[in-house]
């Protein structure tokens, strides 16, 4: 697996010579920039639908109740010709999990950064720009 | 005769039969510029299915970042010379490729998704292979102006959801509902990611393309048959297909309103030709024309490329998160705005 | 010469056994009907197919039934059917049976059908649509009119699914002049028909289509889930071809009719 440097890029994954106008949906109409969250918990699934994927994790807040937060990642269909596999992310693995809360303020968010108990980083698919908030 | 050798020769007969009765095609014209010339000049015979069609199959990447219309400073220049071709090419895998990949401006504090992730690899940024400066052929390079009554039909379209655009699903773009998503429109528009393959499968009197993006399946019959009744209108309109010599050219019609290309209506009236001319490439060309939108057709030429495959599924609708997400969010900031009023 | 006549009439007799055996065994097993071939040699399997039975509400024989909206009355009611599994018997695991039980109790709200998901294999064979199978040497598509499914099949060395899919992932193969086709990998969502048929994500489906007549072909599957099932089980049923001229499939993309059930709850509410 090879690691990258986010880089800065911009638009969607939908690119077309067409034009902008043709994005499927831009990042600020689902998730909100003000709304950083950092959830820890273990992976309950890993739902491989396009063009995005969802991993699901099961996070137990400081009250001890366990909520199923939905993380919103990249497109599976090229995750796997990066070489992942649905074994990259079995159930059960303990990740960390850096992103973005939906606006609707329910346990949503979109992954800026998956991280797993022995440091390594997963792809999620969001980048940000340097001076963006951390 | 043994029983064996009946057997056989009855089944060369029928195999001579067969031969006998297919139409094998001449030998015949490409589209000029269509094939690429071997070393002694002569344009590339592609190999030929098992039952004598040109064999088109494979799996394809149409990704580009040619753009589809040309930059205006390029006035009439239709081709870069090979120079000016490997400059541009170098100077798009180092550069940074902004806005849709296409060198517009981008906000540096935006948070946005990396296009990495979703089949961008800026070292791997290709121009279409043909050098041409844009999709669109031909010394104008662009689409044809919009005529009036489309400018107002388009304009109309706008007006009545204006204000209303996250009111339901029914507001939102059929790409977010994942009933057509952009990139399986047709004519087939290329990206600059690599993620929406192409594969062409061909059974005797089929051609079927199988466009990545939400699974879209084109089952093209190559018999010469009408189209079918007026009044069945189909989001990919309902096409028709013959050969011409190495060339499947495939008629279209029958388009929905909601299938509008750059603004079209119903009338759309689209024209692909697909030709073999290289092992590895794959010419394919688009007419367009409808007499509501623009007063002469216009044509495009991409260049697609063999690559490794599979195609992978690419199931959209099934926990489509994205549409209840923004629907719920828009929900949401109503009932935070409404409450900030009533204090 | 008394030789000769006792060797042809050994001979003779050993002929007309052989004619007796070989009339037993045709009676015993009707003609194989041979398929004509594609250009390469393979049994044509190319056309526009489709199932002619009840399996889509049940797999399992049933009696008519009401349907699930009253106000359509007879309309949508559920036809009686004679049933395609082998033996008519599903075999679950206990835990498994009360949950087929629970499913078929709450189909309308719990059945993929209903909101226009993929239908998953076997399923999209026996939906009351057609498909189109374009035949080519590497790779056989299957083109389904319902939802635009399609899957294809890969003819050459099998490979291996990185990920669940819904249409799941196929490598084929022939056995003389059946198709086999060898199913994994698929999403648990789909279910088998509208009676609350269902299996896990270790489901493992083989499919096999043999050319019975011109226009026919006998389509038998073997279901395989260790989590769900205590032994394999099969369904058989013949498909028809549409012969009608200029036969096509036609688009049904029916996410637009699912829509309103499940994003009604999120319109706009209009305010007073």
């Amino acid at each position: 697996m090879r690691t990258r440097l986010l880089a800065v890029v911009a638009g969607v994954g939908l690119l077309l010579a067409a034009g902008p106008a043709r994005a499927h949906h831009a990042f600020a109409a689902e998730f909100d920039q003000n709304k950083p969250i950092k959830v820890q918990g273990s992976v309950v699934r890993w739902e491989l639908t396009n063009p995005h994927s969802w991993i699901h994790i099961d996070v137990k807040g400081p009250d001890g109740k366990v909520a199923t937060w939905m993380i919103e990642g990249a497109s599976p269909n090229n995750l796997y010709r990066l070489g992942l596999t649905k074994e990259s992310l079995p159930a059960g693995t303990a990740i960390t999990v850096e992103g973005y809360q939906a606006k609707d303020g329910t346990t949503k968010a979109v992954g800026r950064n998956i991280v797993f108990s022995d440091g390594r980083k997963f792809f999620l698919g969001l980048s940000e720009a340097e001076g963006a908030p951390k | 005769m043994s029983r064996r050798s009946l057997a056989s020769t009855a089944a060369l007969a029928v195999l001579a039969l067969v031969a006998l009765l297919t139409q094998v095609p001449a030998a015949g014209q490409t589209p000029s510029g269509a094939s690429k010339p071997t070393a002694t000049g002569k344009p590339w015979t592609p190999p030929r299915t098992t039952d004598g069609r040109p064999d088109l199959q494979g799996i394809w990447t149409d990704n580009t970042v040619t753009p589809f219309q040309r930059p205006q400073q390029l006035g009439t220049k239709e081709f870069y010379t090979d120079q000016e071709f490997a400059e541009l090419s170098q100077r798009a895998r180092q550069g940074d490729v902004g806005e849709e990949g296409n060198l517009g401006a981008a906000n540096p504090q935006e948070v946005r998704y990396d296009l990495e992730l979703y089949g961008f690899d800026r070292t791997k940024v290709r121009f279409g292979s043909n050098k041409r400066t844009s999709l669109i052929v031909g010394p104008e390079g662009v689409v044809p102006p919009i005529l009036p009554e489309a400018r107002q039909r388009n304009a109309d379209r706008v007006a009545r959801n204006k204000g209303h655009e996250f009111d339901s699903h029914e507001n939102r773009p059929l790409s977010e509902r994942c009933i057509l998503l952009n990139q399986e429109r047709v004519p087939l528009i290329p990206g600059a990611n690599e993620g929406n393959l192409i594969q062409i499968v061909q059974g005797p009197g089929y051609v079927t393309l199988l466009r990545e993006t939400n699974h879209s399946t084109r089952v093209i019959p190559t018999d010469g048959r009408p189209h079918v009744p007026q009044n069945i209108r189909l989001y990919q309109g309902d096409s028709v297909g013959r050969w011409e010599g190495n060339t499947l050219v495939v008629d279209t019609t029958n388009f929905t309103s909601l299938s509008a290309f750059q603004g079209s209506g119903e009338r759309l009236h689209l024209v692909e030709r697909f030709t073999r001319a290289a092992d590895d490439t794959l010419i394919y060309q688009f007419t367009v024309e409808d007499p509501t939108t623009w007063a002469k057709s216009w044509s495009a030429e991409i260049p697609w490329t063999k690559t490794r495959g599979p195609v992978y599924e690419w199931a959209c609708h099934e926990g489509n998160n994205m549409i209840s997400n923004i629907l719920r969010g828009a929900r949401v900031a109503e009932q935070e705005a409404a409450q900030k009023r009533e204090r | 010469m008394r030789k000769w006549l006792s060797d042809s009439s050994i001979l003779g007799a050993t002929a007309a056994v052989g004619l007796v055996l070989a009339a037993t065994l045709a009676a015993a097993q009707a003609p194989a009907y041979r398929a004509p071939r594609t250009a390469d040699g393979r049994p044509n399997l190319n056309g526009i197919w489709q199932a002619l039975n009840t399996a889509h509400w049940d797999l399992q024989g049933h009696a008519a039934a009401k349907g699930p909206v009253p106000s359509l009355g007879a309309v949508f009611s559920v036809p009686p059917g004679l049933g395609v599994v082998e033996g008519d018997e599903i075999p679950y695991l206990p835990a498994a049976a009360a949950k087929k039980k629970e499913n078929q109790a709450n189909w309308t709200t719990l059945d993929p059908e209903v909101k226009c998901y993929l239908p998953g294999v076997p399923r999209a064979t026996y939906l009351p649509y057609p498909f189109q199978i374009v035949q080519s040497q590497q790779n056989i598509l299957i083109s389904y009119e319902y939802a635009a499914a399609v899957r294809v099949i890969n003819m050459g060395t099998p490979t291996k699914a990185p990920g669940d899919s819904w249409m799941g992932w196929s490598n084929g193969r022939w056995d003389g002049d059946t198709l086999v086709v060898d199913v994994t990998s698929l999403d648990e969502r789909t279910w088998f028909d509208r009676a609350g048929n269902f299996h896990s994500d270790a489901l493992h489906v083989v499919e096999r289509y043999t050319p019975r007549s011109a226009d026919t072909l006998n389509y038998e599957v073997t279901i395989e889930d260790p989590k769900v099932f205590s032994r394999p089980w099969k369904i058989s049923m013949p498909l028809y071809r549409r012969v009608e001229r200029n036969a096509k499939l036609l688009e049904y993309r029916c996410v637009e009719f699912a829509e309103e059930l499940l994003y009604g709850p999120l319109r706009k509410k209009s305010s007073n």
